[in-house]
């Protein structure tokens, strides 16, 4: 069998769409059993020795992160059906948003930082709904 | 349309605004140009090209420079590329000569965009008419050698080849592309997502999510610390800034404005790449090594220059392969992308207004930075300041109103934010390299068509190898990349080893 043959291959159109996904696949599964053959013992000794995630973290503003940015997702578009392409379900939903993070991320939670965060909370989204919605027509949730 | 048109007060007053924006973004630790040309995409959507990129631009030159002021007075690097100016810039801080080190790290950073602003004008025009030539075989070998220089380059060479080879492979979830000659056969989708990945997943989300709330995530767990107080620092008690300085730093100026050049054009490397080299090269061409680290001027000049020289350099493979230099000119593909615009050869030739338009405002950027940060680097300094608790928020907002607007109002774009947000928290924690990872995100489409179409057309692999001079010098470069990744990875060990004894 000369070279020429071993290098030739046909492909056909209705199942082209896999080729590439499949040779992705394969050199990804290569390259990840190189990566463990060569630091397999280093990412083994690294595991071991490093304390769990999510161990040594800050519980509270990452987690509250998650939750608060979750909360706020699902918040929106269904604000926004009931009061359909006026972008007020962002509007109305980033308020409490941005004071839960704002609060959140604070460390000296007394009554001039809240009310820091409180001004900032109303202020930036009322600016950047006015600004996209009102004056540009972009669309938002 | 007539390119003087285009220069409008306007047209200014956007870069303008874009590099103060991109100062601040720079300045405030933790938040990087990408982030802040990431954060502002949506409000280029009604600007028309021309003003968008004009925005962009000034956020990309003013978020690399703005990077300096914490490197120099918090020893904290505002950005990845200003890592090399923290070693003598916070010293000289230390010796209260802040200020002027502030001014002498500005006028270098200008003295690099500038030289790298005139390597993009001359050098991505003439790229992109070679590149026109080029073939779906020639085009599909760029990718290769644009991956390979990557995970040459990267921190180790396997983890960035996986991470370059894992963004092409999300990249092609979805249908094969009519538009592009595919038979728009779903693949690797689950049945139940199949709505809302037909397209797969939209560029900017992803973006957004990786650069924007992985960020804040990243922040988030660590507490999210406020800086420093700068309250204490007395930045212009010491010795004054004059312009003998630069006496004698000619040499020193242009080879690190030219490394920091060469370095944006090799896809994927960062400017702190660029920063360290540049620094190096200077110690070691200096009279007076051991002055290096305890103040010396001229390590300020070669760090700042060079990651400046980045912002030119890494527009070249954009403008004339279609290939992003970093991570913020990725970025930018995806305000071209939205005026419906493809980067590639036939860009510069086809929009040649655009093109001298993006000179223009990277001139104007650079000039607007220097005033700005020379004239009121008092005043910036005060940014470092800013509270997290406060920013933070607002660009979590940002990020939201970027992804759902992208496709004028998807709310699985938003999804795919967070999606994608804790894709490079945890990619950040396990090592994997994000910039090849989102260039091969970028790439993996075209990689795909160029791979299949050549195949279909010639119906042999050896093609890769025959079909033209040009295919065989690009697997010359593949190859030289290879072994350059090799032989740095054996002199690593070689010196681990040498240590640890």
């Amino acid at each position: 069998m000369s070279l020429e043959s071993l290098l030739s291959v046909s492909i056909d159109f209705d199942t082209s769409h896999t080729v590439f996904p499949t040779i992705t696949a394969v050199v990804l599964g290569i390259l990840l059993v190189a990566i463990l053959a060569t630091r397999g013992r280093t990412i083994l000794a690294t595991v071991g020795s490093l304390p769990w995630w999510p161990a040594k973290i800050d519980h509270m503003r990452f987690f509250g992160t998650l939750v608060g940015t979750v909360l706020y997702f699902i918040a929106m578009p269904w604000v926004g059906d009931f009061y359909p392409n006026t972008g007020l379900g962002f509007y109305i939903c980033s308020i409490p948003y941005l004071f839960a993070m704002s609060v959140l991320y604070l460390h000296q939670r007394d009554k001039r930082h809240l009310m820091i965060a409180g001004l900032n909370a109303v202020i930036a989204p009322s600016v950047v709904w006015y600004l996209l919605s009102e004056l540009f027509n972009i669309s938002l949730p | 349309m007539d390119f003087l048109s285009i220069l409008t007060p306007f047209f200014f007053t956007l870069v303008a605004s874009g590099t103060v924006i991109g100062i601040i973004f720079g300045a405030i630790p933790g938040m990087t140009a990408t982030m802040a040309v990431a954060v502002c995409l949506p409000l280029t959507y009604s600007l028309g090209l021309e003003n968008g990129l004009a925005l962009l631009l000034g956020l990309y030159v003013g978020g690399i420079s703005g990077g300096l002021v914490p490197a120099i007075l918090l020893n904290i690097p505002g950005t990845p590329s200003s890592i090399a100016t923290t070693f003598d810039g916070y010293p000289m801080t230390q010796k209260g000569e802040g200020e002027r080190a502030l001014r002498i790290a500005v006028i270098s950073s200008f003295i690099g965009g500038i030289i790298s602003l005139a390597a993009l004008y001359f050098f991505a025009p003439a790229l992109a008419d070679f590149a026109i030539k080029f073939s779906y075989v020639e085009k599909f070998l760029i990718i290769f050698f644009a991956l390979t220089v990557m995970a040459a380059l990267s921190s180790n060479m396997l983890v960035g080849i996986f991470s370059g080879v894992l963004g092409i492979f999300l990249s092609l979830i979805g249908a094969y592309d009519i538009s592009r000659g595919g038979n728009g056969e779903l693949r690797l989708v689950p049945e139940f997502l199949e709505y809302y990945l037909e397209s797969g997943f939209s560029l900017l989300p992803v973006l957004i999510g990786i650069f924007g709330l992985a960020t804040i995530l990243i922040e988030a767990e660590d507490g999210m610390k406020d800086g420093k107080d700068l309250s204490s620092i007395k930045i212009g008690k010491g010795k004054r800034f004059d312009f003998s300085v630069f006496k004698g730093q000619f040499v020193n100026l242009i080879r690190s404005s030219g490394i920091g050049t060469f370095v944006g054009i090799l896809p994927g490397v960062g400017g702190s790449a660029a920063s360290i080299l540049a620094y190096s090269q200077q110690k070691n061409f200096s009279k007076n090594p051991e002055r290096f680290g305890k103040g010396e001027p001229s390590g300020i000049m070669a760090s700042e220059s060079a990651n400046n020289g980045l912002t030119g350099g890494a527009l070249v493979p954009l403008l004339s392969l279609g290939i992003p230099g970093d991570s913020t000119t990725a970025i930018l593909i995806g305000a071209f992308t939205l005026q419906g615009i493809q980067v590639g050869p036939l860009f510069i030739g086809n929009n040649p207004v655009t093109w001298d338009a993006m000179i223009i405002a990277m001139l104007a950027a650079n000039i607007v930075m220097l005033l700005v940060m020379i004239f009121a680097i008092r005043y910036i300094a005060k940014v470092v300041m800013i509270p997290k608790n406060i920013l933070f928020p607002i660009i979590l907002m940002m990020c939201v109103v970027g992804a759902y607007t992208i496709n004028y109002g998807v709310m699985f774009d938003v999804w795919t934010l967070l999606i994608f947000g804790l894709f490079g928290y945890f990619a950040h924690k396990i090592g994997l390299e994000i910039a090849p990872f989102i260039i091969g995100f970028i790439l993996g489409p075209s990689a795909e068509i160029y791979f299949v179409k050549s195949i279909e057309s010639f119906g042999t692999l050896s093609i890769f190898f025959t079909k033209s001079w040009i295919a065989v010098l690009l697997w010359v470069l593949i190859g030289l990349s290879v072994w350059f990744s090799i032989t740095i990875a054996r002199k690593k060990k070689k010196d681990l080893v040498q240590n640890g004894q």
